[in-house]
Parts: C-alpha cells; structure tokens; sequence
C-alpha cells in the first residue's frame, strides 16, 4: 500500500515539474486535469482569473478554438499541432514578442489533450533563419522565369532587359524612369512602401514580398518579389549594407546615399501560389473567417512600425467590435455567431485596400492597420465600413439578423513606445463608442 | 501551546509572527506554509500544504520553489513580485486570488505573499 502510495506520489511530483503545460478539458473546454506550467502559463491571460475553462482561458489571443474543436470531424485525432499563439507584440529593445504553441489532441468523443509551450525564443531563431533560406532558394532556382529589374536610389527603374518583356509584357518606354510600383496592382502598395521596401533591403541585405503583380495588358498574376541592394564599389566598407546580416543586429540607415541602386527580382509563380497560400494559410489565417489571424497582425504591425520609426509617416489603426454579440450569440446560438463574424470579415475585405492588414484579434474583435493613413483618412473609411455593417444583414436558419460595429480609431505619433500602446488608445476610444451608444466610431478622447 | 493555531491568514505582521513558529507550530494552522531562502530553496514546508499538494515535504525541502516545486508560481503575478521586492529593498505583504494545479485539478485559492528585508525567509501562504 504505502508502496503505491509513493508512486503515486512520484508520479503527481512528475507532473507538477513537467517542463510543459498539459491539460485534459471536455469538449466545451472544461479542465478536468492541469498542471503547474499551463497555470503559470494561462493565468495570466485569463480574465477573471479562474481556469475552469480552456478555451475561455484563451480566448483573447486564440478566438477560433471552439470553432476549431466544433468543426472537426474525426472521432479522434489532432485537432492542431503547434499552433502559434501570439501573447503579446514584445516593445522593441525591451523585451521579445512573447508567443505560446498549442497543440490539442481529440481523444475521443468527450475529452481533449492540450499541451501549451512558451516558443518565444524559438520564434526569434526561426525568423533569421527564414530569410536566410527564402534568399538561398531564390538563388539556387533556375533563373529563366525572372525578370531582372535594375532600380536608382529612388525606385525608378533606370535600365531595361528583355526579361521584363518576357514576364511583364511592358515594354522599354513604359517603364523607364517608372517607380517600381508599376508591377503591382493600384491599391496593392503605397508611395512610402515602394521607399520602404528599398530601406529594408539597405538594412537586411534583402526584402522579399509575395502577391498580385500585374502585367501591362492588365492582367494579374501571382508573383514573389525581391530587391537586393547593389554595392557601391567606391563606398567604405562599412557604409555597405551587409548581406545576411542578422535582423536584430542590423540598424538600418535613415536614407541610401545618393547614388545606390538595387536589383529588382520578379518571379512569376502562379503554379506555386495555391500550395505556399495553403501554408500561408494554415499558420497566419483566421480559422474561421479566413483573414489574417493576431499573430500575422502582430507580424505586420511590427513591421510597419519598424519602417514608421525610419522614417516616420501617417499610419493608423481601426479596432472593431460587433455590438451587443454576446446577445446574438445567446438568441440565435454560436452557428449564427460564427455567421456574423463571416460577413463582417468579408464586408471589411471589400472595404479595405490590398495594402491594408484586415484581421481578426479576438473574438469579437478586429483589427485593421492602415499604411500611409493619417487620423481623418482613417476616420472616414471607419466609418464607411460602420454603414456598411449598418445597412448588411445575415440570414441563418430564417433568421435575418441586423448587425451594427462600434469602432475605436487611433494614429501613430511620437510617445507611442510601441503596437501594444497604440492599440491601447484604440481600445479606449472603441469603449468610448460603446458607451456613447454604439453603431459609432470614436477618434478622440474629451480631455 | 493554543496559540499558534490561533494565527490566520490575515492577520497583519504575519512573517515575523511565523519566523517565531517552530515546525511543529506551524504544523497546526489550517492553511498551507512555504516558506523559502533568498535563493527560493523551500526551507519550510508545513503539513497542510503538504496535504495540498500531495507531496511529502522531503521532496520538496531544499528545492528551487519555481522551477522545481511550484512551476505555476513563476510569472509576473508571483515570482517577479518576490524579485522586485528584493531587488528594491522593499517589503511585500500581498494576498491575490490565484490559481494552483493541486494534484493536477484547477483550485481557487488566495496566496499571500510575504517578504522583507533583512529577514531570512520568504513566504508563500495558500488559503483555499
């Protein structure tokens, strides 16, 4: 007996020191078992500071678990495997964006297995090491299907090739002394972004972005594009930019000297778009409504701001909140819940631009960041979207269901240490529409 | 000898009032005791919290707290509060609503959190 005792013992104590949170809930999320590390883990993003509920516990950086659970169909298996969570957006020089992986396990038709992990400083490793293999397959690919742009200071393209015929179909006259944003479609970047792009290659040695290019008849197609800045042979050596260099190491230069130049690389690959959007997919969309998730959002969030902090320029940010969902969510069940946040997923992707980053960051909550927007700008297309949820509907199971958006609006300016305090204001001012009566959208505080 | 069962749990000035508990004492309160060093060693480990936890305290006495003993302690709610205390010299003395995993099942309990300079032990109290 005491001999059982002792193993039991050693098997609790096991447990309690498993460097992994594990967690055993029913299928509504409800924690049966749980141990020490998914505690440490999970309380503090808990609400009400209780963990009796897995997926409530997370609600607010992984919305679609229960959608997730619900709408897988085996009678057993993994629901998912590693999925990453994003916590907290980190502040530059201070501290690492924080990111936790979930994995979740159907056990059978009544239990779940969860198995939580802190992979924050596994993340930082892994974004090197993407751009260094992202830059090793663009070289070692064959290099027929390129076209090879070369670009001045400014962006302009200042030479010509046939290879820009053969993929593009624009001919020397067209693009001569043209800005480079001349593949891509109109609402697909900014005048800053085409500057920003050439920025980020001085300070990476490369910057690469996937999407819509379009061709001179009009015609779109599904291209990678990657501009690397050329050397300067008469510059000193450590004005060079450095290739390879480490993303964190790197301090990018306010402004290229005048007479740098870089090397445009556009790729069609239409054939490879449905496989690497499917993975694309998979780690930064939405579950359930298909836009980017809060950890591609925190992604491009960081991003925008390292180029806000270069060279600063307007840009903004919308946070949405359905009103009174919980009440639709209580009269019409979750099915419908999961409706609305559908439309209202789809009715902000018709709103907004390409270059805009529309996404959902929590469960009622979404988010869109807006490049080269000042504060009114960003005011009036709010706005547009808040009409436009107005005068919508959703039908399901006969019912018509009318919705409306309360929506906060805040602007980067400087004394906004990072994302985290920006969309702080933005929440301050969405719980001001809220208050104020809902179905409107706040810009400002009264003092 | 009644006495020292007659401590609570919110009783003010209650690290030094333990300090003067031996462990037979501090055996009879109705709540749990971890006491521990400045390095988070447990040096004092009741039965109480023993009967908590289901550990004996000879698997737990000497034991880092935070890694080895009470992992769901470490974050910013609990083990940074003790590191901020210290390192700014100032006392702690802050009952929170929390969670512990008490044989792997999810408990509410308040922990009170206790610590000052120039005294040698540390305490985390659980109260269900």
């Amino acid at each position: 007996m005491s001999e059982l005792l002792e193993e039991y013992e050693a098997l609790t104590q096991f447990l309690y020191m498993a460097p992994v949170g594990l967690a055993q809930t029913a299928m509504d999320g409800q924690i049966a078992l749980i141990n020490p590390v998914s505690a440490q883990l999970l309380m503090p993003l808990s609400r009400d500071g209780s963990l009796s509920n897995l997926f409530e516990a997370l609600q607010d950086v992984a919305p679609d678990l229960r959608a997730r659970v619900n709408g897988f169909g085996m009678s057993h298996g993994m629901v998912c495997e590693a999925m990453r969570l994003q916590v907290a957006a980190g502040v530059r020089g201070k501290s690492d964006p924080r990111v936790l992986s979930l994995t979740l396990l159907k056990l059978d038709e009544t239990r779940l297995m969860a198995v939580l992990s802190d992979v924050s400083q596994q993340i930082k490793r892994e974004r090197l090491l993407e751009h260094n293999e992202a830059w090793l397959s663009a070289i070692m690919t064959g290099i027929t299907n390129y076209a090879i742009v070369s670009l001045d200071a400014d962006g302009l393209v200042d030479d010509w090739n046939e290879s820009i015929a053969r993929v593009t179909g624009f001919t020397r006259e067209a693009v001569l002394g043209q800005a480079y944003s001349i593949f891509y479609p109109q609402n697909a970047t900014t005048q800053e972004r085409v500057l920003d792009r050439l920025r980020d290659a001085d300070g990476q040695g490369w910057s690469i972005d996937d999407g819509w290019r379009v061709r001179a008849d009009g015609s779109q197609f599904w291209g990678t594009a990657m501009i690397v800045p050329l050397r300067n042979r008469d510059a000193p050596e450590d004005a060079r930019p450095d290739k390879l260099a480490g993303l964190a190491e790197a301090t990018p230069p306010t402004g290229a000297p005048r007479d740098a130049s870089y090397c445009l690389v556009i790729r069609d690959i239409t054939d490879k778009r449905e496989a690497s959007e499917k993975l694309r997919q998979a780690s930064s969309c939405d579950h359930l409504t298909g836009i980017a998730n809060r950890r591609a959002f925190f992604d491009a969030a960081e991003l925008e701001l390292d180029r806000w902090r270069r060279s600063p320029r307007p840009m903004s940010l919308i946070l949405f909140d359905v009103d009174h969902f919980k009440r639709v969510n209580d009269t019409y069940g979750h099915p419908a819940g999961d409706a609305v946040l559908r439309r209202l997923a789809e009715i902000l992707t018709n709103t907004f631009r390409q270059v805009d980053v529309v996404a959902r960051i929590g469960g009622e909550e979404f988010a869109v960041l807006l490049p080269s927007t000042d504060l009114t700008g960003a005011r009036i297309v709010a706005d547009r979207l808040r009409q436009a949820v107005e005068l919508s509907s959703v039908t399901t199971d006969g019912s018509c269901i009318h919705l409306t958006v309360s929506g906060g609006v805040a602007t980067m300016e400087p004394g906004v240490p990072g994302i985290d305090a920006l969309l702080k204001r933005a929440d301050q001012r969405l719980y001001a529409a809220k208050t104020a009566g809902r179905n409107r959208i706040v810009w400002e505080l009264p003092d | 000898m009644g006495e020292p069962s007659s401590l609570s749990f919110e009783q003010p000035d209650l690290g030094r009032a333990l300090d003067a508990l031996n462990e037979a004492q501090l055996d009879q309160l109705t709540f749990g005791v971890i006491g521990f060093d400045a390095g988070t060693a447990v040096r004092r480990y009741n039965t109480t919290e023993s009967k908590f936890a289901g550990l004996s305290p000879e698997r737990v006495l000497g034991h880092p707290l935070f890694t080895v003993v009470a992992p769901c302690m470490n974050n910013f709610m609990v083990a940074q509060r003790f590191e901020e205390a210290a390192e700014r010299g100032e006392t702690l003395d802050a009952t929170i609503d929390y969670v512990l995993t008490l044989r792997m099942r999810p408990v509410k309990v308040q922990l009170r959190l206790i610590a000052a300079p120039n005294t040698l032990s540390r305490y985390v109290l659980v109260r269900r």
